[in-house]
């Protein structure tokens, strides 16, 4: 079937060719079986004047008539137009020069002419004996054979004969009806899920243009947040840079008080400029254009810098701070100077967060990680795992809940506005510090109960296996 | 509409649309029931799932004019279901006009605005414009409770451009006014347009004459 004709069909679910909906194979069945029951040649021709069925079995009568030179034409001319003639609605009954008839009724759907069917020749039991017509058809008629075939004839009284007919008219329209049903269904399943498709198609499209705006504006962000940051530390450096100079007393001798100011100033600027590093990194980080110095790291050395360093503040705040090493632990396979912001960022948060009395413990021990194969699958070509360092940075805080807990990596999150204010930062730490941990090929995970404190694990390569 | 001037023969679709359940399928039913055997073809059911219509259902029905012109109906009803847009665009393609089947239950009021918005963006997206296209609303399932009242339904019908009909469709009540609503509106509008009467010499009202002749119930059956 051709397309235009499909979209016709959906648009007005009209039949277009008998033969579109009625399948030849079904069609010859049922007129067979009629052929089975009464006797009668069953031909099913469609309104194009294509034959689907031909059920009929050549009868002694007509091959005699063949034989005969005058009969084989008026036999041919008979057919012939039987075979042509299209009733309007009222059934046709044309008679053959033999004394049989043929009945040709009109097969009509949804109000349109489909076709016809033609039942005969028969003869109509009302019938006496064979027509001058057929007798006189041909000089070489043997009347008695002729009459012999004729009887030989199936015959059928022409009210049942009408009956017979209209079932079997019903019978096949309503094959064209079921067909039809099922043309229909599996055309409109297709154009269904063709037009679904478009849709989802269009959809898909409209999805991923604003993905690359978004992507675009994301990058246009990271630039800007780059230039900005870079431009701010320029002048910053200078104001930290004579501020200094002031408290060395270079430009003469200071007051108390003008010490004092000059120490918030120098406090606040650095304090600014360690946002604005921060700033930087992250940009290079996203833009992947940090470059890493790796090298085998001692765990041991790595959390006492950072322990020597938070130690006075945890004393200020009356936080414990332990720091565990297990003997086993390998060296760390990393850039020393971005291992130490990694865990101090960590350690400085669990301080930021655990009150009085609480503790924060910074231990190392020896484990193992993935050695990327994917997910478990093709064991056989993959070493499953390879040695690494685990840091953990535990807390006795306050915990984050739950639902935060797969945002608190994303840059800028912070859980909740008051926090910033309390504790201070931009929400760029634990951003970073991911995107530091990805960059060495590690991983770190976080688990928290509120309340009871936060432990951060950090896996990263052990140096053995790169040494 | 489709035209067939040699064989003096006019078809046109008309799509019964709405919310799912409103009973669009039972307007069909009805009207299958109520037509006389001569007009209404067999009404074809195209794949449902727990009676719940998944393409379409599809009655033809024909008039012949005394003029010589016979007029093929095609009544289309298409899935409410939400998830069957493409289906429900499918079907209004090449609509000469709409009965939207509303429900009169005042919790199903939302239901039938989203439906009727929904109406308006398919025949856009056709092509058809839906300030131009024949539509009439019915509010079926009168029998039910918590109806909108008769009086507020002549305040709207006062108020809506598309006339308004009421229906009790699974017993027949208003079917058939609603049908000859939607033909009258139909073939007014396409008088309109491409000036039936002269091309075919039938007009408006005597094809509306032979339109109530051809649909008159026949003796026995009866709205239930």
């Amino acid at each position: 079937m051709q397309d235009d004709t499909t979209a016709a069909d959906i648009m007005m679910g009209d039949v277009v060719r008998l033969e579109d909906v009625l399948s030849r194979d079904s069609v010859t069945s049922v007129a067979k079986s009629f052929y089975a029951l009464f006797g009668l040649p069953v031909r099913v021709i469609s309104h194009e004047g294509d034959l689907l069925a031909d059920v009929h079995r050549d009868r002694p009568l007509c091959n005699y008539v063949n034989t005969l030179g005058n009969g084989e034409r008026e036999c041919t001319n008979t057919v012939s137009l039987v075979r042509d003639l299209e009733p309007n609605a009222e059934t046709i009954v044309h008679p053959c020069f033999t004394g049989a008839v043929y009945r040709i009724a009109p097969l009509a759907y949804q109000g349109r002419p489909i076709g016809r069917v033609i039942v005969g020749p028969y003869v109509p039991a009302e019938t006496q004996g064979p027509p001058e017509s057929l007798t006189s058809v041909d000089e070489a008629v043997d009347v008695p054979t002729a009459r012999g075939h004729f009887q030989q004839m199936p015959r059928v009284r022409e009210d049942i004969a009408e009956e017979l007919c209209a079932h079997l008219k019903g019978v096949v329209e309503l094959l064209v009806f079921s067909g039809h049903r099922a043309q229909l269904a599996s055309t409109m399943q297709v154009a269904s899920v063709r037009e679904n498709y478009r849709e989802l198609a269009e959809k898909n499209e409209a999805l991923k243009s604003s993905y690359d705006e978004l992507k675009q504006l994301d990058q246009l962000k990271s630039t800007f947040l780059a230039t900005v940051s870079h431009e701010l530390r320029t002048p910053l450096t200078s104001i930290i840079g004579y501020t200094e100079m002031l408290e060395s007393g270079a430009a003469g001798a200071l007051s108390d008080g003008q010490s004092e100011f000059l120490k918030t100033i120098r406090g606040k600027a650095d304090q600014l400029l360690g946002l604005i590093s921060s700033l930087l990194d992250l940009g290079r980080l996203e833009a992947k254009s940090l470059d890493l110095h790796n090298e085998a790291v001692d765990p041991r050395a790595l959390l006492a810098e950072v322990g020597s360093t938070i130690v006075p503040s945890a004393n200020r705040r009356n936080v414990t701070l332990d720091i565990k090493v297990a003997d086993a632990t390998a060296k760390i396979w990393g850039d020393p100077v971005r291992l130490q912001q990694i865990v101090l960022n960590l350690a400085d948060n669990a301080l930021k967060f655990t009150h009085e009395g609480g503790e924060v413990v910074l231990s190392a021990e020896p484990g193992e990680m993935d050695a990327g194969g994917p997910a478990g699958l093709g064991a056989a070509l993959f070493s499953a795992s390879r040695p690494a360092v685990v840091l953990t940075v535990r807390d006795t805080g306050m915990g984050i809940p739950e639902d935060h807990l797969s945002r608190i990596f994303d840059a800028f999150y912070q859980i909740d506005a008051g926090t910033t204010r309390s504790h201070g930062g931009a929400g760029l730490g634990l951003s970073i510090v991911k995107q530091l941990v990805d960059g060495h090929g590690g991983k770190i995970e976080v688990t928290s109960a509120l309340d009871e404190g936060t432990i951060f694990t950090v896996t990263l390569p052990a140096a053995d296996a790169n040494a | 509409m489709q035209v067939d001037f040699a064989a003096k023969e006019l078809t046109l679709k008309l799509v019964y649309y709405g919310p799912a359940l409103s009973g669009k399928t039972t307007n069909l039913r009805a009207i299958h029931w109520l037509g006389t055997s001569n007009a209404c073809g067999e009404l074809m059911t195209l794949e449902t799932q727990n009676d719940r219509t998944l393409f379409f259902d599809m009655l033809p029905i024909t008039v012949s004019s005394q003029s010589g012109l016979k007029i093929r109906l095609k009544l289309f009803t298409v899935p409410g279901q939400v998830m069957h847009n493409a289906t429900r665009r499918l079907v209004l393609q090449g609509t000469d006009g709409v009965a939207f089947i509303a429900d009169s239950q005042r919790s199903e009021a939302d239901a039938n605005r989203e439906s009727f918005l929904n109406l308006k963006q398919n025949l856009e997206e056709n092509g058809i414009d839906p300030g131009r296209v024949p539509i009439i609303i019915q509010f079926n399932k009168r029998d039910m409770e918590d109806v909108r009242t008769d009086e507020e339904l002549e305040a709207i019908a006062y108020q809506s451009r598309e006339p308004i009909y009421k229906a009790v469709a699974t017993r027949g009540y208003g079917v058939m006014q609603t049908l000859r609503g939607l033909i009258r509106e139909t073939w007014d509008k396409l008088e309109e347009e491409h000036q039936l009467e002269n091309k075919f010499g039938v007009s408006p009202v005597r094809f509306m004459n032979e339109v109530e002749l051809k649909l008159k119930h026949e003796p026995g059956r009866r709205e239930r």
